[in-house]
């Protein structure tokens, strides 16, 4: 089935209802309310319809190119390279040839409310990458793709279905000796334009809340290491504290990221990924959400579920430093860390 | 405490350095000869450490920081690339020449500079800084700092860059002065919250390309650096005749090893070193793996805040709790070893004999280098010579308090307490 498109959550409710989910395909053309700015998160304030979040191009092959496709395809003007890196000063130091960099903390999200960049910034981000609407958007960078990752799932939250991560990412293209360049290209500039964000990728607190009261199917899997997931540590070592309450989203199963790749950094096979899943209940016959710590990571779970295997994968962005600060929300705190105790 | 002029000398001659030109007709003996075999063992040993480097965890980054370092530890040791001594004979001999290897470092450091900026960040006027480049916040705490790193230099005689190096060349006192400097940088960073919300936080972070282009920025830090060349010149020392001699292996040699290597290469190899290390690595600087131990040392005893504010968004000498050794740490390793290998080779590695009195000042003129080098997020040669071939302000800042302070420190008389 394909994805419900682009709607505002909160305005798209009544109308989904009357519609039925499949038929709303179309883009969103009715303009937001005036005294609304446009924002990326709209739809906070309640829980989100039960919209599919399947992507309409998944697959392995489609979604994941290998360090020779990439070196192939290096000349070729449909294919946009994208370098998503977690430290600063590295795609300076030697990129793939042509590709263009993103800083991950300032381009890809509002840096005044947290949210994801705002439509319009995405659009002049992208048409300065050189990005068209036909584009294929190939994303790497370090770290086995964390945040390119999390650039993959907002290129794909603002309707740009051709989205795919090298494997490996930048640690495989290094540990070839592969070619790379230090000039930042400067592309032509591109023609693709964001549409609103896909209300069918993302999940807010109001949804994960219903899900956690179980109020809404769904099965949340949390992608942190299995000592955060426990409660037994706020944040990984050498990482700020930022929630006060410690442990896990009721109901959700633990599969940390880094279980989906292998030692070199590279997707496990889809037979491989299929059963480690299937082994924790997520075999996609339910909804599923991702979320970890700050939302970056859970997005790497996101694509494995939504673009590799094709299962009705959203992303909840807030992750577990909106969720364990919440007022008044249920949380399962196995160790029974006290946040302040001594 | 004053002491006879002639103490002042007997401490500046404990700098050991190289005839400036053929000195004399000392002949090349057997021991140079053994000497300078072992030197170059050295050396090959830190090029094979290098190449090992590069296929370990440490891999590229931490090889190509060893080399830097050796290139380093050999042109400061061979050219005296001190920034005391500079400031030093500038104010109290009145003689400029050591100013020159700076002024050529500097100008090479900032064509290099321009030409790998302009690859990384090739539009200036963007409203963003260029990775990593130190470019740091000027302010009132920047100068400070500065003022104290230089009070720093007088007190425990070079700054932390000169204490690496002469280490190498067994200058005992630089033992207790880097002791100070660890924990010089403990007391900033106990002092950095106050100082960060009080001057730092709101502080501009000028940058000359953002106003003038990467040409504009380069051609007025050249016209700059020219201008002090030729104000300086009225006190430079004369040029020797030049020898009408051929050219021969053993005069080779001895350049080499034996001579002080003039103002322009030992310049343009630490201006090069500066700009392969921002090329490769990170910005050219000394004290981050120094400040990383004193940070880690801390860490856990309770006696350092839980938070360093806005510490680790500031670009300079950026420090962390590590429990390794970082690429600065192989970059020091490398200067000091490489350093030890040139002053063998050339019969200058002699160990001094350290005094009570030296080492109490060494120690505390290190605390303030520490200081200093923690508040300003650098010292003379990760926010001086790296921030000025950046194109900071920061830079130029640092070098004027910096100088100020030396000046203090001489007028105080505290280089005197060896």
């Amino acid at each position: 089935m394909p994805r419900s498109t682009s709607r505002p959550a909160a305005l798209a409710v009544p109308i989904l209802l009357v519609a039925g989910l499949a038929a709303c395909s179309s883009p969103a053309t009715e303009p937001l309310a005036d005294d609304a700015a446009p924002s990326a998160a709209q739809g906070v304030a309640e829980a989100a319809p039960a919209l599919d979040a399947r992507s309409e191009v998944t697959g392995f092959e489609n979604v994941v190119v290998s360090t020779d496709w990439l070196a192939e395809h290096l000349d070729d003007d449909k294919v946009a390279v994208i370098e998503v890196s977690v430290d600063p000063g590295l795609y300076e130091r030697g990129h793939v040839p042509g590709a263009v960099n993103v800083p991950w903390h300032t381009a890809f999200v509002d840096t005044v409310t947290r949210d994801v960049v705002p439509p319009e910034r995405f659009t002049e981000l992208a048409q300065e990458a050189g990005i068209d609407k036909d584009s294929t958007v190939v994303l790497y960078g370090d770290s086995n793709n964390w945040f390119a990752a999390w650039g993959a799932w907002v290129f794909t939250l603002y309707g740009h279905d051709d989205v795919r991560l090298v494997d490996g990412g930048r640690g495989a293209g290094e540990s070839e000796g592969r070619e790379l360049e230090l000039a930042a290209p400067t592309p032509a500039r591109g023609t693709f334009e964001a549409a609103q964000a896909d209300p069918a990728l993302r999940a807010f607190l109001p949804e994960v809340v219903e899900v956690a009261t179980g109020d809404r199917e769904a099965t949340l899997v949390d992608i942190r290491g299995a000592a955060e997931f426990n409660g037994e540590i706020f944040a990984p070592e050498g990482v700020q504290e930022l929630s006060i309450r410690a442990g896990h989203v009721p109901g959700a199963v633990n599969v940390p990221w880094v279980e989906a790749v292998d030692e070199d950094g590279k997707f496990k096979s889809v037979e491989e990924l299929r059963a480690l899943y299937a082994e924790a209940g997520v075999d996609g016959s339910a909804p599923i959400i991702t979320y970890c710590r700050i939302g970056e990571r859970a997005s790497h779970t996101w694509f494995v579920l939504n673009k590799i295997l094709g299962y009705d994968a959203k992303l909840y962005d807030g992750s577990w430093t909106e969720y364990g600060n919440a007022v008044g929300v249920p949380v399962t705190n196995p160790a029974g860390t006290v946040w302040g105790g001594v | 405490m004053s002491a006879p002029p002639a103490v002042g000398r007997t401490a500046r001659a404990a700098a050991p350095h190289a005839p400036s030109a053929p000195s004399g007709p000392r002949p090349w003996t057997r021991a140079d000869t053994v000497r300078t075999t072992l030197a170059a063992v050295v050396v090959v040993g830190l090029l094979v450490l290098a190449a090992w480097l590069h296929t370990s965890p440490w891999g590229p980054r931490g090889g190509v920081s060893l080399l830097v370092g050796t290139a380093l530890g050999i042109a400061f040791e061979r050219g005296r690339f001190c920034f005391w001594c500079i400031f030093r004979e500038g104010i109290e001999d009145r003689n400029t020449r050591g100013a020159y290897p700076l002024l050529v470092a500097l100008a090479v450091g900032a064509t290099g500079y321009a030409l790998v900026l302009g690859l990384f960040l090739p539009d200036p006027h963007a409203g963003r800084l260029p990775p990593e480049a130190h470019v740091g916040p000027v302010g009132w705490p920047l100068v400070l700092a500065g003022l104290v790193f230089g009070l720093g230099m007088a007190l425990s005689g070079g700054c932390v860059s000169a204490h690496l190096y002469r280490l190498g060349q067994g200058h005992t006192r630089a033992v207790p002065a880097l002791l100070g400097v660890l924990l010089g940088f403990g007391v900033g960073f106990a002092t950095w919250n106050a100082i960060y919300l009080a001057g730092v936080s709101h502080a501009p972070t000028p940058w000359l390309p953002a106003w003038l282009g990467y040409g504009g920025a380069l051609a007025v830090t050249l016209g700059v650096l020219a201008l002090l060349a030729a104000l300086l010149l009225r006190h430079a020392p004369p040029l020797r005749a030049r020898e009408h001699a051929p050219m021969t292996l053993p005069k080779v040699r001895d350049a080499i090893v034996r001579w002080r290597w003039s103002a322009g290469v030992t310049g343009t190899v630490v201006g090069l070193a500066g700009v392969f290390a921002y090329l490769r690595v990170e910005p050219l600087g000394v004290t981050s793996q120094l400040g990383s131990a004193s940070r880690t040392a801390l860490a856990g005893t309770g006696l350092l805040p839980e938070r360093l504010t806005g510490l680790d968004t500031l670009a300079g000498c950026a420090t962390a709790v590590v429990q390794t050794l970082t690429e600065n740490g192989w970059l020091v390793i490398g200067l000091v070893v490489a350093s030890f290998a040139a002053a063998l080779a050339g019969g200058r590695f002699r160990p001094t004999r350290l005094t009570a009195r030296g080492a109490s000042s060494a120690l505390l003129g290190g605390v303030l280098l520490g200081w200093g080098a923690m508040t300003a997020l650098g010292c003379t040669v990760g926010v001086l010579l790296s921030g000025i071939s950046a194109f900071a302000v920061s830079g130029w800042v640092f070098a004027a308090s910096c100088l100020a302070g030396v000046w203090a420190g001489i007028r105080l008389r505290v280089h005197r307490l060896t």
